[in-house]
């Protein structure tokens, strides 16, 4: 599908148990698919993806995934935001860094779903909560 | 709204939940069911036993002209003892005692009919021909006195709600334990473990890998190992579509403790927006033995364990495994 995007390619999806880890996946595919993205671009998402809402539901209980496809400057994105009112990360620095966890993880979410992607954005405040939006070119 | 006998078997009464004296009594406090509305249920009774046949009479009549409902009573014999259980239930409806017992009844009756596979739609429909039949019969019944009938069918529609939502509860959790049966049974037959020859054992993974499953991946591929005191285990991932960092941690764990029981593992399968994702990782793949496809895969395991493979033409036999000496 190449034509211009008639119908919002637009999905707002609660995060609260690991099935909706699958269903965030699967929508974004579907989305991406959609919206003419090629193989890669939606496997890299999809699994960048699965780390936020992952994050989601272990460190913050419950949140959200709202997913779109733009376009934006000619280009087709597919623009992720997983939002949540957990407890924040305090020292967002060092929890990009590979092998940081305070979860007993690998540690290495944070930090794969910005090289999965081609744009990756975090704003979080203790107490408050976390946004990450990520952005995925089509070409 | 009728009794076990739909199917004509005798299928187990037991419900699929429990509801104690003190969640009755908070029902009927929601639904303004009061010891009047029993009271005036009770003093119909005379008028039930009257009017129970004719509107049954109606009520199958309509339930036959449908096919989704007709087909439950084909056999004349199902039918007739269906009607009678009927005919019990509406003069039960007035009979008053409407406590535990009478749930647990009312349970028992919807578990039936959600594993006869009658849809609630028209089990609904059911009870709404009911309540209108019974409307126009107190009508009838009450002659001159209407706000009377009036009276009468609001506390039979109190306790009719009550059984609906009986019924009702009864469809849901009947499905939601279908459901984790069947989640049961598909994770299940999705972690097999096989042997295919002395020695060496495939794991095929299917599918999403949850922690769960991911945990009885590992316990069924490290009793596998015990059990076959295999050395080697070719854990082929090719129905694996997303490796993000906790399925890594999953996989990663399961090779680790293979390893810890003598046997190495070969991963196969990884497609090639899955290497990439684990390149993202940064997960070292060095540490993981890996092989394009399963067949390889299975080649270098057979390797590991001193097999070769013999060509059909150096046997005049079909291909073969000569062990190697
Ligand atoms: N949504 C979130 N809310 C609160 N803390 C988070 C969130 N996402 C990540 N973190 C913090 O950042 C750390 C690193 O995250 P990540 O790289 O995904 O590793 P892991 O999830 O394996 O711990 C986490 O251990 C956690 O402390
Ligand atoms: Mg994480």
């Amino acid at each position: 599908m190449t034509g211009h995007l008639s119908e919002p390619l637009r999905a707002c999806l609660p995060v609260r148990e690991e099935l909706d880890i699958v269903l965030a996946r699967t929508c974004a595919r579907e989305l991406a698919r959609r919206g003419g993205f090629p193989d890669a671009a939606t496997e890299a998402a999809a699994t960048a993806i699965s780390e936020v809402a992952r994050n989601i539901i272990v460190h913050a209980g419950m949140g959200e995934i709202l997913l779109e496809v733009v376009k934006e400057r000619g280009r087709r994105e597919l623009v992720v935001l997983a939002c949540d009112r957990g407890p924040g990360i305090p020292d967002l620095d060092r929890a990009m860094l590979d092998g940081y966890s305070t979860a007993g993880g690998l540690g290495l979410g944070l930090s794969s779903a910005r090289r999965l992607m081609d744009e990756f954005h975090v704003v979080s405040r203790v107490g408050k909560g976390t946004v990450v939006t990520m952005k995925k070119w089509a070409a | 709204m009728a009794d076990t006998t739909f199917a004509g078997t005798d299928l187990p009464r037991r419900a699929e939940i429990e509801i104690d004296e003190q969640e009755v009594n908070r029902r009927k406090q929601f639904l303004e069911f009061r010891a009047d509305d029993a009271e005036a249920l009770k003093s119909l009774e005379p008028i039930a036993e009257q009017y129970a046949d004719p509107v049954i009479e109606d009520l199958y009549r309509h339930f036959l002209s449908f096919d989704e409902t007709g087909g439950f009573f084909r056999d004349p014999k199902v039918l007739e003892r269906v009607k009678r259980l009927q005919r019990e239930y509406f003069v039960r409806l007035t009979e008053g005692d409407y406590g535990a017992d009478y749930v647990r009844n009312r349970l028992g009756i919807g578990t039936v009919h959600e594993r006869i596979d009658l849809a609630p739609k028209w089990y609904l429909g059911a009870y709404s021909f009911y309540l209108r039949a019974v409307a126009t019969r107190l009508l009838e019944a009450f002659g001159k006195e209407p706000q009377k009938a009036f009276s009468a069918f609001l506390s039979l529609m109190k306790l009719v709600f009550l059984d609906i939502g009986l019924a009702v509860e009864t469809y849901i959790a009947a499905r939601d334990r279908t459901m984790r049966k069947q989640q049961e049974a598909i994770r299940e037959l999705s972690t097999p473990v096989l042997q295919i020859r002395d020695r060496l054992l495939l794991l095929p993974i299917i599918g999403v890998i949850d922690t769960h499953r991911a945990r009885l991946i590992t316990e069924s591929l490290l009793r596998s190992i015990r059990a076959n005191r295999a050395r080697v285990v070719v854990m082929d991932v090719t129905g694996v579509a997303t490796v993000d960092s906790k399925v890594a941690q999953h996989i990663l764990q399961a090779v680790a403790a293979a390893r810890l029981m003598g046997a190495s593992v070969i991963v196969t399968g990884l497609s090639s927006n899955v290497a990439q994702s684990l390149v993202a990782l940064g997960i070292d793949l060095g540490t993981l033995n890996t092989a394009g496809d399963l067949q390889g895969g299975i080649e270098d395991a057979e390797r590991i364990l001193g097999y070769r493979v013999v060509r059909a033409a150096e046997t005049g036999r079909g291909p073969q495994l000569a062990e190697r000496r």
